[in-house]
């Protein structure tokens, strides 16, 4: 498969639905952003013109959280996570395919716990009614749920990529963007 | 289990792991979540909920996505037509011309970039084909642009410097600070080296292009005048102490965002690319950061970097010695990480040793930053390689040979750190005051 057959809408309803739930958990991600660069501006020109809008660092925090959290499943469909590939590129065939399962099932598992703790800890901040001891006294579980929710989308996004590995369907993205991570 | 089993069983699998190709912020978690399962009492999963919650949402990282996301503006516009056309006229009389256009047009676009390999692909975009067909030697322009890309780390903003900042607690304002002189330096040492080859092989370097009045200089580097006031606002604010890092980042966002807007490189379409770019960029950096915070704390629970610190006192290094064996061990490890990863996987184990080494955190920050520059440029993974590989379809080897005299000047520039501290710690003691 070419990589131009990424950009084609993959062929059953439920690819279709995954693709968009991943790509909605990466526009609020783009959402909390911006939002995280209005807080810090906010910031700025409070103190400038001497009013005090309080709490801004913590929700700067919080929206930064809720960035990277929520972009983590599309930024692993677009093949932007790094691993070290020194292995997998000098294999092929029948063997490259048997790492990247294994490479898939490992993360997939990782994913999966961190996804389960990340839930475990919203629900208890919900439910002993944790609030931020910073100046802001936001109920926390609040921007948790961000982190929540992202993990568990980027369990899914590992879960199909194993899926789609297994039946070999998967394709790798090849990003330029990668290289200039640094 | 004694000490050294646990710790060889912990590095064993975290190498098979990460050497497996599973991805690195996740093996960092998975590794520290086995050590703590089962060499501590406490829960490891909720451990690893917190602490990655606490990390992430942490006040002084705000300023990591902020200048990435400034870089991702910056990156397209057309700032690197004009950082060529702008500084050329002025290289013209020197030793080696053009060729310096590399390392002067990569420090001025280290100055508002945070990244290493966006610098040199910025620069490089225009002056790699300029340079080619005014005939200039390949080897000369393929390596100077892939040493002085390596200046995105150590001049001011850099994202290695905030990552080793947030992971070693040192103020990101000081390293920002304490970066600007040997930068400069840096940059000096690389020019000094291209005009000595080109005086040494005269016959290689083309003939100057047509002379142009000193008006017309001026006229061509006009474009240059919006960059130059950026720099001036990002760093002056930071080192005059009326904006904390994060806050200089945000300025330096509306900044890139209205130059881009007056040279008409924004629309809709660039806008979201760079805002979806810059997220991703961050993401993959945050999920890294997340799983090394989780293996910091369980490495600490197990006691590791204690133990480390008091084997290596009782080695009897001299600090001379110890600085030498981390470069190497540096260098080593950068053949098979990228630059982030390496600092913050070994940051919570070698912090200890390092300070009770009695070496200033500060000066070590500078430090780490210049040897990962190195490993930017030493195969197989060195990404200014991996780019300019990209750009140009040249083999990396060659790219290696390439960039290897000035991975070599950047040894010296250690040694010269090591021998005069000063030109690190001098600027962030003058901003202390």
């Amino acid at each position: 498969m070419s990589v131009a057959a990424l950009s084609r809408a993959r062929p059953t309803a439920l690819g279709r639905s995954l693709d968009a739930l991943y790509d909605a958990s990466a526009a609020l991600a783009a959402v909390a952003m911006v939002l995280l660069l209005v807080m810090v501006m906010l910031s700025v020109v409070s103190r400038l013109a001497g009013f005090n809008v309080p709490g801004t660092d913590a929700y700067a925090g919080y929206m930064m959280a809720a960035a990277g959290f929520l972009a983590m499943a599309h930024t692993l469909k677009k093949g932007e996570h790094i691993r070290v590939t020194l292995v997998l590129s000098a294999l092929h065939g029948k063997a490259r395919h048997g790492l990247e399962i294994w490479a898939l099932f490992v993360a997939a598992l990782l994913a999966l716990l961190f996804a389960g703790y990340s839930c475990k800890l919203a629900w208890q901040s919900y439910a002993f009614h944790d609030i931020s001891t910073s100046n802001d006294a936001t109920p926390l579980w609040l921007p948790q749920i961000a982190m929540a929710f992202g993990a568990v989308v980027f369990a899914i996004a590992f879960i199909d990529e194993l899926v789609l590995e297994l039946r070999g369907e998967r394709v790798v993205p090849v990003s330029d963007e990668a290289t200039r991570n640094e | 289990m004694n000490d050294f089993a646990i710790t060889t069983l912990l590095v064993v699998s975290l190498f098979v792991i990460l050497g497996s190709g599973v991805w690195i912020g996740l093996t960092l978690s998975g590794v520290a979540w086995i050590g703590m399962q089962l060499f501590s009492s406490r829960p490891a999963g909720d451990a690893m909920a917190v602490t990655i919650w606490g990390s992430a949402s942490s006040w002084t990282l705000t300023a990591l996505p902020l200048f990435i996301w400034m870089g991702e503006i910056l990156f397209r516009t057309r700032l690197s037509q004009d950082m060529f056309r702008g500084l050329s006229p002025w290289m013209q009389r020197l030793p080696g011309r053009l060729l310096h256009t590399n390392v002067v047009g990569c420090a001025i676009f280290a100055a508002v970039s945070g990244s290493s390999a966006a610098t040199c692909a910025t620069i490089g975009k225009m002056s790699l084909p300029e340079l080619a067909r005014r005939g200039y030697p390949d080897m000369m322009s393929l390596g100077s642009l892939a040493g002085a890309g390596t200046l995105g780390l150590l001049i001011p903003p850099s994202i290695i410097m905030i990552v080793y900042g947030v992971s070693a607690d040192v103020s990101i304002s000081q390293l920002f600070i304490g970066g600007v002189i040997p930068g400069i330096l840096l940059a000096l040492v690389f020019m000094l080296y291209i005009a000595g080859w080109s005086i040494l092989h005269s016959d290689q370097i083309p003939p100057a292009d047509a002379p142009m009045s000193f008006a017309e200089k001026l006229r061509e580097s006009k474009s240059l005048i919006p960059v130059v006031l950026l720099i001036v606002a990002v760093l002056g604010s930071i080192y005059s102490g009326l904006a904390t890092a994060t806050e200089a980042a945000g300025v330096g966002v509306l900044g890139s965002l209205i130059i881009s807007a007056a040279q008409g490189s924004m629309n809709w379409a660039t806008f979201k690319e760079s805002l979806m770019g810059g997220t991703r960029l961050y993401c993959m950096i945050a999920v890294i950061l997340a799983g090394a915070a989780f293996l910091t704390l369980s490495m600490g629970y197990i006691g590791l970097p204690r133990h480390l610190a008091e084997w290596i006192a009782t080695l009897g290094l001299s600090k001379f010695g110890l600085i030498l064996a981390l470069t190497a061990f540096y260098v080593v490890l950068g053949c098979f990480l990228d630059g982030i990863s390496m600092v913050v996987l070994t940051m919570g184990v070698i912090m200890p040793t390092v300070q009770k080494a009695g070496i200033d955190p500060l000066w070590f920050g500078i430090f780490i930053v210049i040897v990962v520059e190195m490993a930017q440029v030493t195969p197989p993974v060195g990404f200014n390689l991996f780019v300019l590989q990209g750009m140009t379809k040249r083999e990396i080897g060659t790219i290696a040979r390439a960039a290897f005299p000035f991975f070599l000047l950047m040894v010296v520039m250690v040694v010269v750190l090591y021998l005069f501290p000063q030109i690190v710690t001098f600027l962030p003691e003058q901003m202390r005051r």
